[in-house]
C-alpha cells in the first residue's frame, strides 16, 4: 500500500471515530449538564457553609440554630414556613435571605432581637461596605436553604460533635451548651470564645464563692444564669444578658452549665 | 429568448450554440467558472488531482494556484523529498499552526458566552460548563489546545536547534520563531486569568509582580499591566483584550512572516546528512525530488488534521485532561501553594535563586581570612546592593530570550551536522536539563517551608482541588461520624460496623467499613507522629472530627495541637471541610 493510500484509510477512520466521540458526548450532554447543575449547587452549599462559619456564627450560632436575644434561628419551621408571610415578601425565601444579608437591617422586625444602638444586622455586601461578594452571599443563602429538611422536621437534627467535648460528663455537656446556647457570643473563655460584651469567665471558680455574700459558688453561678440582673459585675450594664435562660434551658442543662463554669479554675 | 441572450452576453458569449452542442457549451461555462474559483484548476485537472494523475496541461496549472490565489500564495509549490521526512520535522510546526486554528475556532465560541468583568467572569464560566451544550467540551479543547500549542512551540524550537536549521538564510526565520514563542506564551498567560478563579488570579498576580521590582518604570509598568495596583476590573479587561484581539493579530502577522519565509524563500531545511555529505547521484536525485503541494503535501496535511482532531477528542473523551476551575478569585486570601502555569515554572525557579546570597557565601570565606591578615574586619553584604527579584526576574530572563533570539548570529559554525558541532549539541542538551531543574525549583514544594501541621493537612486536602480527604465517598463519611484521635485509633478499620453502596447503579457492589477514611486517617497519623518524633511537633494531640451538619452534608475537621518547639507556646491548627453528597456526580 502506498503511503497516501494508508493515510486516506487511517484519516477516514480518524474522522469517523472523531464523529463517533462527538455523537456519544452529544447524547450524554443533557445528563452531564443536569449533573453539573446539581454538583454546582453542592459546591455552592459547601462554600456557603464555610462563609457562614467564618462570618455568621457569632450571632446566629455555630449551626445557624440562633442565639437567644441576639439573632434568630435560621433553621426552624417558622423561618421556612411563616417568615415570608410575616414580612410580606413576594419572592422566594432564598432571595429574601440574599436581600437581608446584602443590605443588613437597621432595626429588627422582632422585639426580642432589637440591637441596642447598633444595627440589628450589619450590611454584608461589599457594595455597602461589607466584606462579602455577591457570589458569597448567594452561597450563604444556598447553605441556609439546605436546612429545609431539618427545619420541617423531616429529618432529626444532628447534634454537632464539636472539638474535645466529652458528653458523658456534666462539664462536657456544659461546654457543648456554652456554645449552643450562645454564651460564646458575649463571654470569653480561653480556647473557646473571644467576646467582650459580658465579663470574661476564666478563673470563675476562684472568685464565684466570694462575689456575693451568702451565696456559694454554685448558687451564684446558677443565679447569674437564670436571673442575670440580681448581681451585675461592676462596669457592665444590666439588661444586656437575656433574662429567659430559665425558660430555654432545662434545670439539668443549667446544672451542666454550672458544672462546666465551676471547673474554670484558671 | 432575449433574456437568456442577455445573460450569455454578460458572460461574454456572443454566439449561441447550435442544436446538439448545448451540453458541451454548458460544460464549458461551468468549467471556466470552476477555473476562476480555484484560481487555475479546471474540472479535468481537479479530477486528475483526486486520482493522483500527473498534471493535464503545460505549464503545470497546480503551480498557477500558488501565484494567483491570495489564500494559497503563502503555500510552497513543492518541498524537496528529504525535507518532508517525518523524522526530520516531526510536523511540529504544522501542529502549532493546527492548534492555533483550533484556538481561534473554540475561542470565538467561548467569547460569545464569556463576560470579562470580575463580578460575572467566574459565573459566566460556570454557565458555560453547566448551561451551554458542549460548553465544557469547547472549554476543554481550548485549554488543551493552548497548552499543546506552547508545548509544541518549544519542541519545534528544540528540533530546529538540534538539526541546525537556524543557520545561514534561515537566521531571520529563527528570530521570528522566537518572537512567536513569546507571543504564544503570552497568549496562553493572558487567557489564564480569564476564568477569574483562585488559580488564575494568583498565578497572574505572582507573574505580574515581577515587573514591580524594576527600577524607575517598574511600578508604572506594573500599573499599566494590571490597570490598578491590584488586578481588578481594569486588569481583567486589559488581559481579555490582549487575549482576544491584540495578540491573536500579532500571532497571525508573525506566523505569516515566519511561514512565508519557509514556504516561499528558503524552504524547509534538508536534513544535514543530505545537504552536507557526499551521496551517490541517484540518491541525491531522489532526495531532491519535488513533492508538490497539490496534491501530495495537501493530502498529508488533511491526514494530520484528522489525526490531531481525533487525538484531542480521544484525550478529552477518556478524561485524561480536564480544564481546572477552582473557587472564585479572592484577593484577600492567598492559597498556600500558589504556582504559575507549568510553562512559567522555570521563571518562578529562577526567582528563588538569590545571587547576592550565593556570592556572599562564596566570597566571604576567601575574603575574610585574607583581609584578616591586614587586621581588617570585613563582611561582604551584597544583598544591600543587589535586589535579587529585580536581577533574576527582570534582567536574567530577557537576557536569555535575547541570546536565544540572536543565536544564529552568535553561533558562527557553518556546519549543520551534529558530529561537527558537538559543543552546540552538548549546550542544547544541558539547557534542557537546566530548564527542567529550574522548573522543578519553581514548584511550591521546593524551597518554601510550611509548618508541619499545615503541610500535613494541606497535603490531605489542598485549599484548591481535591486531594485524598475530599475523595472519601460521602456514603462512607455520613455513617462514620465521630472523633478519631491520633495515637489511639491508628492501624485499624475506624468503623468496622458500617456498610455502604458506592454506586447506586450497582447494588451488588458493597463496601464494609470505611477504607478511604481509614487510609486518610492513617496517613494523617503517620506523618504527624514522624513530625512529633523528630521534634517539630512536641506534645502532639491531633484528631479528625467527622460530623453531619446538614441534610446531605458533613463537616470534616482535622485538628492538630502542639507546643512550639522554641517558645513552648501552645499552638493549634485546624481546617474545616464541608463535603456535600452531590459534589461529585456522573463522570466528574
Amino acid at each position: 500500500m502506498k503511503r497516501v493510500q494508508l493515510e486516506i484509510v487511517l484519516g477516514t477512520i480518524f474522522v469517523l471515530l472523531s464523529a463517533a466521540i462527538v455523537i456519544i458526548l452529544g447524547i450524554r450532554e443533557p445528563q452531564r449538564l443536569a449533573d453539573y447543575v446539581l454538583q454546582q449547587r453542592a459546591r455552592q452549599i459547601e462554600f456557603g457553609a464555610a462563609v457562614f462559619q467564618s462570618n455568621c456564627t457569632a450571632c446566629h450560632g455555630s449551626t445557624a440554630q440562633g442565639i437567644t436575644g441576639i439573632a434568630p434561628s435560621l433553621r426552624d419551621e417558622h423561618f421556612f414556613t411563616e417568615r415570608l408571610g410575616e414580612i410580606g415578601w413576594g419572592s422566594t425565601l432564598e432571595d429574601y435571605i440574599v436581600s437581608v444579608v446584602t443590605t443588613g437591617r437597621q432595626v429588627s422586625t422582632r422585639a426580642q432581637y432589637v440591637g441596642g444602638g447598633t444595627p440589628a444586622m450589619p450590611t454584608w455586601s461589599e457594595k455597602f461596605g461589607g466584606p462579602l461578594r455577591d457570589d458569597q452571599i448567594r452561597a450563604v443563602a444556598a447553605y441556609i436553604m439546605n436546612f429545609e429538611q431539618y427545619a420541617l422536621g423531616v429529618l432529626p437534627t444532628p447534634v454537632p460533635i464539636g472539638p474535645m467535648v466529652d458528653e458523658s460528663t456534666p462539664e462536657g455537656r456544659g461546654q457543648a451548651l456554652f456554645t449552643q446556647a450562645g454564651c460564646i457570643a458575649c463571654h470569653t473563655i480561653q480556647g473557646i470564645s473571644t467576646a467582650s460584651v459580658g465579663p470574661a469567665l476564666d478563673g470563675l471558680a476562684n472568685r464565684a464563692g466570694s462575689t456575693v455574700s451568702g451565696l456559694s459558688a454554685e448558687e451564684y453561678i446558677h443565679q447569674s444564669i437564670v436571673d442575670p440582673n440580681a448581681y451585675v459585675v461592676t462596669g457592665y450594664t444590666p439588661d444586656v444578658m437575656p433574662q429567659n435562660f430559665s425558660e430555654i434551658l432545662t434545670e439539668d442543662q443549667i446544672s451542666d452549665l454550672v458544672a462546666f463554669l465551676q471547673a474554670r479554675t484558671q | 429568448m432575449t433574456f437568456i441572450n442577455n445573460i450569455l452576453k454578460r458572460l461574454n458569449y456572443t454566439q449561441l450554440p447550435a442544436r446538439g452542442e448545448w451540453k458541451a457549451f454548458i460544460f464549458k461555462i461551468i468549467d471556466e467558472r470552476v477555473r476562476i474559483i480555484t484560481a487555475g484548476l479546471n474540472l479535468r485537472e481537479l479530477r486528475a488531482i483526486m486520482r493522483g494523475d500527473p498534471p493535464t496541461e503545460k505549464p503545470n496549472p497546480r503551480y498557477k494556484v500558488i501565484t494567483t490565489s491570495f489564500v494559497a500564495h503563502i503555500r510552497p509549490r513543492y518541498y524537496p523529498q528529504a525535507a518532508t521526512w517525518f523524522t526530520h520535522t516531526f510536523r511540529l510546526g504544522f501542529f502549532v499552526t493546527f492548534f492555533f486554528v483550533v484556538e481561534i475556532i473554540t475561542g470565538i465560541v467561548l467569547m460569545a458566552y464569556y463576560v470579562p468583568y470580575p463580578d460575572q467572569a467566574y459565573g459566566s464560566i460556570l454557565a458555560i460548563e453547566s448551561n451551554v451544550f458542549f460548553g465544557e467540551l469547547f472549554r476543554d479543547i481550548h485549554r488543551l489546545g493552548a497548552e499543546a500549542m506552547v508545548a509544541f512551540s518549544w519542541l519545534h524550537l528544540l528540533r530546529t536547534y538540534f538539526t541546525g536549521s537556524y543557520k545561514g538564510p534561515r537566521s531571520f526565520t529563527w528570530l521570528t520563531g522566537v518572537i512567536l514563542l513569546a507571543i504564544t506564551a503570552w497568549l496562553s498567560f493572558t487567557g489564564y486569568l480569564l476564568p477569574w478563579d483562585q488559580l488564575s488570579y494568583w498565578a497572574v498576580t505572582v507573574g505580574t509582580s515581577i515587573t514591580e521590582s524594576g527600577p524607575i518604570v517598574g511600578p508604572t509598568l506594573n500599573l499599566v499591566m494590571r490597570g490598578a495596583p491590584d488586578i481588578g476590573a481594569g486588569g481583567l479587561l486589559r488581559f481579555y483584550l490582549q487575549h482576544v484581539i491584540l495578540f491573536p493579530l500579532l500571532a497571525i502577522l508573525f506566523i505569516s512572516i515566519h511561514y512565508y519565509k519557509v514556504s516561499r524563500e528558503h524552504s524547509i531545511s534538508l536534513p544535514a546528512v543530505v545537504e552536507e555529505l557526499e551521496l551517490p547521484a541517484d540518491k541525491k536525485k531522489e532526495y531532491n525530488r519535488r513533492i508538490d503541494l497539490i496534491p501530495d503535501l495537501l493530502s498529508h496535511e488533511i491526514f494530520l488534521i484528522a489525526l490531531g482532531t481525533f487525538v484531542m477528542l480521544a484525550i478529552l473523551y477518556f478524561r485524561w485532561f480536564h480544564s481546572p476551575l477552582e473557587t472564585h478569585a479572592n484577593p484577600q486570601s492567598t492559597p498556600l501553594d500558589t504556582k504559575a502555569p507549568w510553562y512559567f515554572w522555570w521563571l518562578q525557579g529562577i526567582l528563588k535563586i538569590d545571587p547576592a546570597n550565593i556570592l556572599e557565601n562564596m566570597l566571604n570565606p576567601i575574603l575574610q581570612p585574607l583581609l584578616g591578615l591586614f587586621g581588617i574586619e570585613f563582611t561582604l553584604e551584597l544583598s544591600k546592593l543587589l535586589d535579587s527579584k529585580f536581577i533574576m526576574g527582570l534582567i536574567v530572563p530577557p537576557v536569555l530570550v535575547v541570546i536565544l533570539a540572536f543565536l544564529p548570529y552568535i553561533d558562527k559554525n557553518p556546519s549543520r551536522l551534529s558530529s561537527k558541532r558537538p559543543f552546540a549539541i552538548v549546550w542544547g542538551i544541558s539547557w534542557i536539563f537546566i530548564m527542567l531543574a529550574l522548573s522543578y525549583m519553581g514548584l511550591p514544594e521546593y524551597g518554601i517551608e510550611t509548618p508541619a501541621a499545615t503541610r500535613v493537612i494541606q497535603d490531605l486536602a489542598p485549599e484548591e482541588g481535591e486531594g485524598p480527604l475530599r475523595e472519601i465517598p460521602y456514603a462512607e463519611l455520613s455513617q462514620a461520624q465521630g472523633i478519631y484521635t491520633v495515637g489511639e485509633d491508628y492501624g485499624r478499620d475506624l468503623c468496622p460496623n458500617i456498610v455502604y453502596q458506592p454506586d447506586h447503579d450497582k447494588p451488588n457492589d458493597i463496601v464494609i467499613g470505611c477504607p478511604h477514611l481509614t487510609a486518610v486517617f492513617n496517613q494523617f497519623s503517620e506523618r504527624l507522629l514522624v513530625a512529633e518524633a523528630d521534634g517539630r511537633l512536641p506534645n502532639l494531640e491531633a484528631r479528625i472530627i467527622v460530623e453531619q451538619v446538614q441534610p446531605g452534608m458533613v463537616r470534616v475537621t482535622p485538628q492538630v495541637d502542639w507546643n512550639d518547639p522554641e517558645t513552648d507556646e501552645a499552638k493549634t491548627y485546624e481546617h474545616t471541610y464541608f463535603l456535600h453528597e452531590n459534589r461529585v456526580l456522573g463522570s466528574h
